[in-house]
């Protein structure tokens, strides 16, 4: 073998091996990371798995979201994968002198070489963009960093070092097949007038070739330090994402014998899946642009959050490779602050604008776990919320024994009348603590009473022995006393035999339907808008009076984002004679959570500025005189925003049902 | 130190009241139990001065029917180290529950001091703690806002009307009922909850501690809901006339002018 | 004759209006009405006491009983037990008598209603009806063990009597044998307002959030100025925002007050302020919303601005009430 072609062989050696021992690194920390994984198991439905590889790594699907960025990414993206067949033709040819891949055949290979300087011009633009984008435009999302600036100079480096080997070769050994290369075949013709002779130029051409390896081989090492692991991570992530969007908590196993501590402490309690999550992350900055508690400057970034994990990880890089749990230290501290962890309101925007399905939120609620059962560690506000709910059943302050006094003059069943007299009913109304004994949510149950008895449908009530399903203790990290309260529900539930369930309140909806099954019972869980919708569409009821009005819409998030319901509400809107919707921009998977999610509902706000009256403002923009929406929650932070803005005599929240009681006899 | 605290389970704050059969108590069918409120504040004071004091105890006491363990277990969790519990039936008075306490109290030792709620939010009579004190010959103050340890001594502020504050120095041991606002009182952390469950709680029955029936000294009989109030009227008219016609209305029907 | 024996309160020279009260529940029920007093310099105390128609006085005047001590004045009120033999003993339910009534009832081996809003007083017997569960439910209390029968009474639950001017009670000196005490009080620090309490005021007038802040509080100060023996609160909402202090507030979680009569303006009326007042005799509510849950305990209510409706009401309340 020639010098050359050992030398070479010896670096490459060297740097694969360089770069096998630090991705080794990596993939043991991701070992050491031994915490359950978050809606389960990842390896399953192999045929899917491939299925959304394709269509969001190789057609960049979630990556187009974002449209100029996206057809950047997606320049460089595919440029780099067909500028590698070169750089592995050229690798062969520095080990194997006079390689070529030109046995294809000859227009085959001119393709390909056309195909080639394509795609190199292609990286150049979509690099020349990034550059403008990061230093010229500067969206905040995507912050300062110096890593993005070395590895668009890197990738930037390559595709010139590309041009000027091709070029300088073009001029040292003319060849009528160079021709499809006409870019290169022009910059050839400025070193022809520049008076560079072909021996000049085979060596430049050399030169630049051993340049653009060298480059190859840094790059490569440079990655596992790098943001720009992504390449090799980010097609694993998406290939182990959740599949579905709809999701549940995980259940935490309190009675484990040999559990020394809950939820996430240390980053040792994460799983492989989080750590993965980690290393995908390409700080592209969709999720804190989209974090409506960063956009009201809390401390909470999903962006910084991910990568101060990562920081984490590294830091306690010894401990946790020795095995040392012990020695790892605590995940809260300087950076990740009570405030950051406190601050989420679970919307899940951050995971909908991910293009690497990062999911952030499992962390989050993983690490506040931890804070509640092991350190009693949380707002004040809380302590009141988890007594009432242990003592009363609600996070208020109401007798259990009020929970059905809306239903006075009413005449709504409870299933224990309907299990008495032998009879049966289609759903069981959960009517949820809001609806029950909040004064503004009754009158949304009072609606829905309304439309199910016109529609004929038959229901009952849990009554007085309905619970708070314990979602605000859930999220607010108190599992223990959420399981209590989930347990005895289903225990209910069960007694009864009940299958279907209808339900106002998206939390309860998200709870029941794709938390429950992970305590012994199968509920089929329909929302009430959803039902609604279909009353409407089978003709079951009929909106003939006119509500002459302009609405807009805000989606839940627990609907909306969590769920993937969209269109019902839009439907039952649509079908309400004179009634006039205008969206505004921020809506369906793009719209802001009203900030009562995450249990932020039951905690002050101290920082920054208010969640809801930001959304209020933005909703307000449709110039509507009613913004309609489907869940208590967001009803209240509405109004209240309406309050803040003094506009209560001109605009008005109302649920969907409200809207469509109106609108039928 | 020897640090005890007395607490008591009464029925959750928002419980709807049903009177029993009797007259004489409630309906306890369905009863969420709870610790009494200012009893959280002096159990959490006692834990404080605890981790103040290295080496020292806190001790639980509580007199009531078999029940009352549940809560005991609640103080346990938040960090209390002994419980003690005197098994009465469902229905004692003031005076019998503060001698069995300080029967119970006086089998445990010397305390250095004793922390109590002012009073329990069930029948809120407020005479244990004073009651308990003077038995054992204690000196103490109630409504506590605050309280500065020093050695052998503690000086305490006292709220009264109209926001005025008397501040006391008790010598130890001594009693100290609590107001809201003493402390906040700490929310029990899972593996203590855990630990609670698994600890012995020493039982007296109460006849052991020579308190009987004879002790009585008060019996609630007749207990009934307040009565209904006859639905209120709204006024008519704009401001002026709704201001003329409700000071006639309180000097002329409601007579309380 | 049967004989009551009452602890007198008194603050900076004037006698507490809840004494009268006693005092007048004991003559009606045609008992003889000893008063027990102590403190420093009592000639004023003592001659009002007699004009509210104490018969005799038990005064314990000194340096030594300048400031109220439950030890000291625990057992000179024993001592005065000793030396009357009453049937009954009423002691008033504030915060001084609240504090010492049941060290009395442990020193004398005998049963305390606490708090009570109804007594009767029949022969040497006591009868007694007091709050229980927050108010929720009330019971009577019946006295299973020896005399005397104590009584703590919530001011404002008993009528006062009219007063007789020039009347005096027979004054008795008691030697100020307090024996050796433990405790020392260091200080009495006076709050910020010398005004009455809210849970010793007949009428009380209430403002919540709507009030917007601390300076509109003067205009229930003016409305409390016209209304004899009144004293403002403040919802938990007010507190919170900072328009008043927590010595003002009304509700589950500050003072449970019941006042004859009870203004609640711009208070929507959550159970949480419900559980503070729901005793008040008469409740009169003015807010903004019909449907404010306020209204349906009010026996009054006025739906309206309470900035247009309350200098209005004040109006009205001076020119009927002189």
């Amino acid at each position: 073998m020639a010098i050359s072609s050992l030398v070479f062989l010896a670096v490459v050696l060297g740097a694969t091996g360089l770069f096998a021992y630090k991705a080794s690194i990596l993939f043991r920390l991701a070992k050491a990371t031994k915490g359950p994984v978050w809606s389960g198991n990842r390896m399953d439905r192999l045929a899917e798995r491939v299925e959304t590889f394709f269509t969001n790594v190789l057609f960049q699907k979630a990556v187009l979201k974002k449209k100029k960025a996206g057809l950047m990414h997606v320049a460089i993206f595919w440029g780099f994968m067909i500028i590698t067949i070169e750089t592995m033709e050229l690798f062969a040819y520095e080990l194997f002198p006079g390689f070529s891949l030109s046995f294809i055949g000859e227009s085959a290979y001119a393709t390909l070489r056309l195909i080639q300087e394509l795609f190199t011009l292609l990286v150049l633009s979509g690099v020349g963009y990034a550059f403008y984008r990061r230093l010229v435009l500067r969206p905040e999302g995507l912050g300062k960093s110096t890593d993005a600036i070395i590895i668009l100079s890197l990738t930037s480096g390559l595709m010139l070092a590309l041009l000027a080997m091709r070029s300088f070769h073009i001029l040292a050994e003319p060849n009528d097949n160079n021709a499809v290369m006409f870019a290169s075949m022009w910059i050839s013709g400025i070193w022809q007038s520049l008076g560079v002779t072909p021996e000049v130029a085979s060596t430049m051409a050399a030169g630049f070739r051993w340049f653009h390896h060298l480059l190859v081989l840094g790059f490569m090492v440079y990655i596992p330090s790098s943001k720009h692991l992504h390449v090799l991570t980010a097609a694993p992530n998406t290939f182990f994402r959740k599949l579905e969007t709809p999701k549940g908590m995980r259940k935490v196993n309190l009675e484990a014998e040999d559990a020394t501590s809950f939820g996430a402490g240390k980053i040792s309690d994460l799983s492989w899946k989080d750590t993965l999550d980690l290393y995908a992350c390409t700080e592209c900055g969709r999720c804190q642009d989209a974090c409506p508690a960063w956009n009201t400057q809390k401390p909470l970034s999903p962006k910084a959050l991910v990568h101060d994990l990562k920081d984490s990880l590294y830091e306690n890089k010894l401990a946790l490779l020795s095995g040392k749990t012990d020695e790892v230290k605590p995940i809260l501290g300087s950076k990740i602050t009570d405030d950051v962890i406190w601050a989420c309101t679970s919307c899940r925007a951050c995971e909908s604008a991910c293009p690497v399905f990062i999911e952030q939120t499992d962390k989050i609620y993983e690490i506040r776990r931890n804070m509640v059962l092991m350190e009693s560690r949380f707002p004040a506000e809380l302590q009141t919320v988890f007594k009432n709910i242990e003592n009363n059943f609600s996070p208020w302050a109401m007798s259990p024994d009020e929970r059905d006094k809306w239903t006075e003059g009413l005449e709504v069943r409870t299933m224990a009348q309907i299990a008495a007299s032998g009879e049966q009913v289609e759903y069981l109304f959960w009517v949820g603590c809001a609806g029950s004994f909040d004064d503004r949510s009754k009158k949304v149950s009072k609606a829905l009473v309304s439309i199910l008895k016109k529609s004929g449908i038959k229901f009952a009530i849990l009554g007085k022995e309905e619970k708070c399903t314990g979602d605000p203790a859930r999220r607010a990290g108190n599992e223990y006393l959420a399981q209590t309260l989930i347990q005895e529900n289903v225990n209910v539930l069960n007694n009864y035999g009940v299958k279907k369930v209808v339900t106002a309140c998206p939390h309860c909806f998200n709870a029941l339907k794709n938390e429950w099954k992970d305590f012994g019972i199968e509920l089929e869980v329909i929302h009430h808008t959803q039902l609604i919708a279909e009353l409407i569409r089978s003709g079951k009821i009929k909106p003939t009076k006119a509500v002459d009005e302009k609405v807009t819409y805000h989606d839940s998030c627990y609907i909306g984002r969590w769920n993937n319901e969209y269109n019902a509400p839009r439907t039952i809107l649509a079908s309400v004679p004179q009634l006039k919707v205008n969206e505004i921009e921020q809506n369906k998977s793009n719209g802001m959570c009203c900030g009562a999610g995450g249990s932020r509902m039951w905690m002050e706000e101290h920082i920054g500025t208010r969640i809801n009256v930001k959304r209020t403002e933005q909703l307000l923009e449709a110039k509507a005189g009613v913004v309609a929406a489907n869940c208590p929650f967001c009803i209240t932070m509405l109004t209240d925003g309406i309050k803040t803005k003094e506009l209560t005599d001109k605009v008005r929240v109302m649920d969907v049902a409200e809207i469509v009681d109106q609108a039928t006899v | 130190m020897n640090i005890f605290v007395c607490i008591k389970q009464v029925p959750a704050t928002e419980t709807k009241i049903k009177i029993n059969g009797s007259g004489t108590g409630i309906d306890t069918t369905g009863v969420k139990w709870i610790m009494s409120p200012y009893d959280e504040f002096a159990v959490e004071e006692a834990l404080r001065l605890k981790e103040k004091n290295a080496g020292s105890t806190v001790t639980v006491f509580s007199a009531g029917p078999s029940r009352i363990a549940e809560t005991l277990r609640t103080a346990l969790a938040m960090g209390c180290d002994n419980a003690v519990c005197v098994d009465t039936p469902e229905e004692i008075d003031s005076f019998q529950a503060a001698k069995c306490l300080a029967e119970a109290i006086r089998k445990e030792g010397k305390p250095d001091v004793i922390f109590t709620g002012k009073q329990a939010i069930d029948d809120d009579c407020a005479q244990v703690s004073q009651l308990l004190a003077t038995f054992l010959e204690l000196p103490y103050a109630t409504v506590v806002l605050n309280a500065e340890y020093g050695s052998g001594q503690i000086t305490v502020k006292r709220e009264t009307e109209g926001g005025t504050i008397e501040i006391i120095a008790l010598p130890t041991p001594c009693l100290i009922a609590a107001q809201k606002g003493l402390n906040e009182p700490r929310f029990a952390s899972l593996p203590n909850i855990m630990k609670a469950k698994k600890k012995e709680i020493k039982t007296h029955p109460m006849a052991s501690l020579g308190v009987t029936d004879a002790d009585r000294k008060i019996k609630l009989v007749n207990m009934q809901l307040p009565p209904a109030k006859a639905a209120g009227k709204k006024l008519a008219g704009d401001a002026a006339a709704q201001s003329k016609d409700l000071v006639k209305l309180l000097r002329e029907e409601a007579k309380v002018l | 004759m049967a004989t009551v024996l009452i602890y007198a309160e008194h603050k900076e020279g004037k006698v507490k209006k809840v004494t009268h009260e006693l005092i007048s529940e004991a003559n009606r029920a045609g008992a003889e009405s000893v008063v027990f007093v102590a403190g420093q310099g009592l000639d004023a105390v003592n001659k009002e006491l007699g004009e509210m128609g104490a018969k005799r006085v038990i005064a314990a005047q000194g340096d030594a009983v300048k400031f109220y001590s439950n030890e000291a004045y625990g057992k000179l009120f024993v001592d005065a037990v000793k030396s009357t033999n009453p049937s009954v003993i009423l002691i008033p339910a504030t915060a001084q008598g609240k504090d010492l009534a049941p060290r009395i009832a442990a020193l004398l081996g005998v049963g305390l209603a606490s708090d009570c809003t109804k007594i009767q007083i029949d022969g040497e017997k006591l009868k007694a009806t007091r709050p229980i569960y927050a108010g929720k439910a009330v019971a009577d209390v019946e006295f299973v063990g020896p005399k005397p029968y104590m009584a703590t009474v919530r001011p404002n639950a008993l009528s006062v009597g009219a007063a007789s001017p020039g009347a005096s009670a027979a004054v008795t000196a008691l030697s100020l044998d307090t024996g050796a005490l433990k405790s020392t009080v260091k200080d009495v620090v006076r709050g910020a307002t010398a005004k009455l309490d809210v849970t010793e005021a007949n009428i009380v007038v209430s403002g919540g959030r709507a009030m917007k802040n601390s300076e509109n509080f003067a205009i229930l100060e003016k409305l409390s100025e016209v209304l004899p023996n009144s004293a403002v609160g403040a919802s938990r909402a007010a507190v919170d925002a900072g328009y008043r202090p927590h010595s003002y507030q009304v509700g589950q979680t500050g003072k449970v007050v019941s006042p004859t009569l009870y203004i609640a303006c711009g208070i929507s009326g959550a159970i949480q302020h419900l559980a503070g007042m729901r005793t008040s005799k008469i409740i009169v509510a003015i807010n903004k919303d019909p449907e404010a849950p306020i209204f349906q305990v009010a026996d009054y209510g006025i739906v309206g601005d309470l900035f247009e409706v309350v200098p209005l009401l004040t109006e009205e309340f001076k020119k009927a009430l002189g």
